[in-house]
């Protein structure tokens, strides 16, 4: 795929500037003016906002761009990059892959709250690093807790007789929302008297966040995955209301990625530097799924409680898990049918 | 409609346009001190606006963990004013009420000023207000009907467009002296005032149909939006006649007071009702479901930043209510004014700050935050706030006028 | 009170705010996560498979590995297969291709191959006459206390997995010779369920390829287990940071509280009872 844009681009050289050409025709000085003033209200100094050409900013949605479109839209995005990080980049855009499904399978009682995932995924995705940090993945540390004599004076229904026993997680129910810790630091995990629930966007197959996006730039691709089109998102944050997973994040500000640290291999609706004002989520590491390679917080997983794989083949890993193991998914009272699925050995 | 009339009609409207022009330039100091603050203030959100836009949401206090702040609260609660126009509207048109379709007008213009506020406080809520045009529908895309929020699109530009035509039609007559054309006059009339029923229903289905956030998502929500709108439109619109009436030669009798107060009091009512109901079936069972009403009410884990707006709109509510049921209170045009400012604050605070912002807590994986706006988002609430005023104020005055006689068309020998 | 709070936040966010601008700025230039890298990283359990970070002039212009800052980590692979090998003779039950599976050598990792039979020989260190457990006074940085080998609880004693005769080599059931670099042989002599979930993809690590018939590293047992110490089976572990606190929060202090001991306000007695509650059941499980 990659060796095609590379092709294409050697073919073609001026195509994109005489699209931008004819672009500029047909929009006319009105649409000049305006996209100048856009540049002006989002911050003209921002270097990659400056170089947001008219020929970008007036680009379909994803979803609706011929091939020829994507392959433009690719290449322009690829001089922006290059000029902004100083580096070669490739912005691939290839396909869901026809008889693939993804599926994710977590193994909680592996999982030791080392957030090793969480910051692996940071440096794959080209996730913003501080001021506002993004992480698309979430460790949760539940409590065990335990039953005790003391407690049982303690609180209770009005007479005091029968206590409540307050000990963790394991001995409260944890439905809706879970009375975890997000911040936890410790010296080492897994601490003895917890155990650790990692989050991400769950990928749904009816995706609460696609139903509710206004411009539709947030769909779900054939393979499973609900990708978005930063380039077509408005930032109205409707879906991370309406998520139940809390899986998306916002582009607070422009994205603080160093050059040194850019992941070069990127998707168009995967890993490649966002934008201020857009919202983002974990898309399963398209740039490399689909290309066949592990996503990066499995491969970096220390205990090997992630897998992953075709859920339509029943050779792969996560079909095994499915067969084999005892499996639930988070939240299913909403029906939104993840294909991230948790399991116990 | 021949050709010839055409060309009348749109030769009258300019006149009519530049006319009102003209006459709200003339005014007295309080009006130009009035105007010169509210356009100060409203000069707030080109700073603000700026910074935003050049810096991102870094500059509000919003995180991932609350994503809607005080734009979309104040969105919310003035979707619910403009609907409000709808307690002058109706009863002028429909029950017939003289004195009220005599001002009816002031609560379309009321309703055109609270759009706009809502459209500019959309914008500021916006990652991308330079994208907007991707929801246009032809050059865009509009996600109808499955996104509620285009729904909500709809409903306010449709409403606007119908209080502009409405209103500015109403007054284009009254300047030219000759009666309205009810044949379609009214039944537009009648659709606005169905229309902003929706409105705020729309909006209020934008937030419930969300089960990830349990604090909105119950079916009472829609009613109670209503509802409170209803007395906080009401309200607002006796301040603002208190104000014309004091300011201007325009005779409001009090028994347009007297019918709008009833309306605040008897909402106001309704509201606190539907207020204990929802304590009630949430609190009772204490379900993990009711965490964001606890934090609202008392706080959690020690965190209490909307503690303080939930009590003060609730003594706002209930004071200003139990005030209002009182008849002697009630009837002293003196007085109400100032209760009514304590009930729309009070509103506002529970609506707004008590209501949208504490649904974000516990964030749906169980987290709770603090959020605190940041000076840039207040700076541009009140700008955005003042702006409205301004929008409201350059409007009633001319309704004013045109009402009063003092813009009136004058037909030279030669046209 | 709450009034002063809240004329109190208002000033503080004012303040934040005008303070915040500069290290906004700041930000978007900061580049000292890239200025020192890692070089000096571990793969999976700390002090085992030890790699450096060398930057690449591949395709991508990347660097082999990315590390963690904090806790040297690797955190990211270039190339997954950077100094694998073909698993060689693999179980016959399994089914994938052998081309596929590769292994990282687990010799070159261990801490005294040298080989093994440098001393091992018969008689430098004469081959052992019995394999019943007895005092040793060597490799005590391995097995501290050879009475009290932390494997098998009493079960099993060194020369139930190293080859009495050939030291450099592990032994199976039946006295056949088993790799070092194929210690999964070896484990899956006793852990049968668990060998059974490991060749199926479930149990353990893999990076490389996710397709069923692609290349793709298997993590051998002894990349993430010590065999000489399985209490706990893994390792503690130093965490990565915790996440950023969400803007305009301070601390993380609220998420300590718990339903339903906290009361909101903190009020009256509740609130240091729960407290004290709370730290002795941290005290009494970490004993």
């Amino acid at each position: 795929m990659s060796d095609d844009i590379k092709k294409d681009r050697a073919e073609e050289p001026e195509l994109t500037d005489q699209s931008r050409r004819s672009l500029f025709k047909t929009m006319g000085l009105g649409a000049a003016s305006l996209a100048g003033a856009a540049a002006l209200v989002t911050g003209s100094d921002d270097k990659a906002e400056a170089r947001t050409t008219f020929a970008e900013f007036f680009q379909k949605n994803y979803r609706l761009m011929s091939e020829q479109e994507k392959k433009e839209s690719v290449k322009r995005l690829e001089t922006r990059y290059e000029e902004d990080y100083g580096r070669k980049v490739k912005v691939g855009y290839e396909p869901a892959e026809e008889g693939v499904l993804f599926g994710y399978a977590l193994n909680i009682q592996k999982c030791i709250g080392c957030r090793r995932c969480v910051k692996a995924c940071v440096k794959e995705n080209n996730q913003s690093r501080h001021t506002t940090e993004i992480e698309w993945i979430r460790v949760i540390k539940l409590e065990k807790g335990q039953f005790s004599e003391a407690a049982l004076t303690q609180g209770g229904y009005p007479g005091g007789d029968y206590g409540i026993q307050v000990g963790g997680n394991a001995y409260r129910n944890a439905g809706l929302i879970l009375e975890g810790q997000h911040y936890y630091e410790p010296e080492k995990v897994p601490e003895k008297d917890s155990f650790y629930l990692p989050m991400q966007c769950m990928q749904c197959e009816k995706p609460p966040c696609v139903k509710v996006c206004p411009v539709r730039t947030t769909y779900r691709d054939p393979d499973g995955v609900v990708v978005i089109d930063y380039n077509w998102c408005i930032g109205c944050r409707m879906c991370m209301g309406a998520c139940p997973y809390w899986a998306r994040r916002f582009n607070f500000a422009h994205p603080t990625l160093p050059a040194k640290e850019l992941n070069t291999d990127m998707h168009y609706l995967g890993n490649r530097p966002r934008v201020k004002g857009v919202v983002e989520k974990c898309h399963f590491c398209l740039q490399r799924t689909r290309k066949g390679r592990y996503t990066s917080c499995i491969e970096v997983c220390p205990v090997g409680a992630r897998k992953f794989g075709n859920l339509l083949d029943p050779e792969s890993e996560v079909r095994r898990i499915l067969d084999r193991k005892r499996v639930f998914r988070l939240k299913a009272e909403f029906n939104t049918y993840p294909k991230f699925f948790y399991f116990v050995d | 409609m021949n050709n010839n009339s055409i060309v009348r009609f749109i030769s009258t409207f300019i006149c009519f346009g530049i006319e009102t022009a003209l006459y709200l330039l003339k005014g007295g100091l309080k009006f130009y001190i009035w105007c010169f603050i509210l356009l100060s203030l409203g000069g707030l959100v080109v700073i603000g606006g700026a910074l935003q836009g050049y810096y991102g949401f870094i500059v509000t206090g919003l995180t991932d963990q609350v994503t809607w702040g005080l734009y979309l609260a104040n969105f919310v609660f003035l979707v619910g004013v403009a609907a409000a126009a709808v307690t002058v509207v109706f009863p002028g048109y429909v029950y017939k009420h003289k004195e009220i379709k005599k001002v009816a007008v002031l609560g379309e213009m009321l309703a055109i000023a609270a759009v706009s506020m809502c459209m500019i406080f959309i914008l500021f809520h916006m990652g991308r207000p330079d994208r907007l045009w991707h929801i246009f529908p032809g050059i865009g895309i509009f996600n109808w009907p499955n996104s509620m929020l285009t729904w909500d699109v709809v409903a306010l530009n449709v409403y606007l467009a119908l209080n502009v035509v409405c209103g500015f039609y109403y007054l284009y007559k009254k300047y030219m002296g000759e009666p309205t054309n009810d044949r379609w006059y009214i039944p537009l009339v009648y659709i606005a005032c169905v229309w902003a029923l929706s409105i705020h229903t729309v909006t209020a289905f934008l937030m419930n149909t969300m089960p990830t956030r349990p604090m909105w998502a119950h079916s009472i929500l829609p009613i109670k939006f209503i509802i409170t709108a209803f007395a906080a439109g009401p309200a607002f619109i006796i301040i603002a006649f208190s104000v014309i009436r004091n300011n201007t030669d325009l005779d409001i009798p009090d028994k347009v007071f007297h019918f709008l107060s009833q309306i605040v009091v008897w909402c106001l009512g309704i509201a606190l009702f539907l207020t204990i109901s929802e304590l009630v079936t949430e609190l009772y069972p204490g379900t993990e479901h009711s965490f964001s009403l606890v934090y609202t009410i008392m706080g959690k884990h020690g965190l209490t930043m909307i503690v303080p707006f939930f009590w003060t709109a609730m003594v706002f509510m209930v004071g200003s209510f139990i005030l209002l049921l009182n008849p002697k209170i009630r009837k002293n045009l003196t007085i109400l004014p100032y209760i009514c400012l304590v009930a729309f604050v009070g509103i506002w605070l529970e609506k707004g700050m008590a209501f949208v912002l504490p649904g974000f807590n516990p964030s749906p994986i169980g987290e709770f935050s603090e959020y605190t706006p940041s000076i840039v988002e207040i700076i541009n609430c009140i700008g955005t706030w003042a702006i409205g005023l301004f929008i409201f104020t350059i409007l009633a005055k001319g309704a004013v006028g045109v009402l009063l006689g003092d813009i009136k068309y004058k037909e030279y020998p030669d046209s | 009170m709450k009034l002063f709070k809240i004329t109190y936040t208002v000033a503080a966010a004012t303040l934040a705010f005008f303070l915040s601008t500069g290290p906004v700025t700041d930000a978007l230039a900061d580049n000292t996560e890239s200025d020192t890298p890692k070089t000096d990283c571990f793969e999976s359990r700390e002090g085992y498979t030890k790699v450096q970070r060398v930057e690449g002039d591949n395709e991508f212009d990347w660097p082999n590995i990315k590390c963690s800052d904090k806790t040297g980590g690797v955190l990211w692979w270039g190339d997954p297969f950077d100094g694998t090998e073909p698993m060689g003779e693999m179980p016959i039950e399994a089914d994938y291709s052998h081309e596929e599976a590769v292994v990282k050598p687990r010799i070159p990792h261990l801490t005294y191959f040298m080989p093994c039979t440098a001393c091992h020989n018969g008689e430098t260190v004469p081959v052992p006459t019995s394999t019943k457990p007895r005092q040793l006074y060597m490799h005590q940085d391995i097995v501290p206390n050879s009475l009290d080998l932390k494997h098998g609880k009493g079960a099993i004693w060194c020369l139930n997995c190293h080859s009495a005769k050939n030291r450099d080599k592990l032994i199976d059931h039946f006295g056949n010779e088993i790799s070092f670099n194929q210690p999964q042989k070896l484990c899956g002599k006793c852990h049968g369920q668990i060998y059974r979930d490991w060749r199926d993809g479930i149990h353990g690590k893999r990076t490389g390829s996710w397709r069923p018939n692609g290349k793709r590293r298997w993590w051998t047992c002894t990349e993430c287990h010590n065999p000489h110490d399985m209490e706990p089976p893994f390792k503690q572990l130093e965490p990565e940071w915790a996440p950023e606190l969400p803007r305009g929060m301070t601390n993380a202090d609220h998420e300590q509280h718990h339903y339903p001991e906290d009361s909101g306000h903190g009020a009256g007695h509740d609130s240091p009872a729960s407290g004290a509650g709370h730290g002795e059941t941290k005290a009494g499980a970490g004993d």
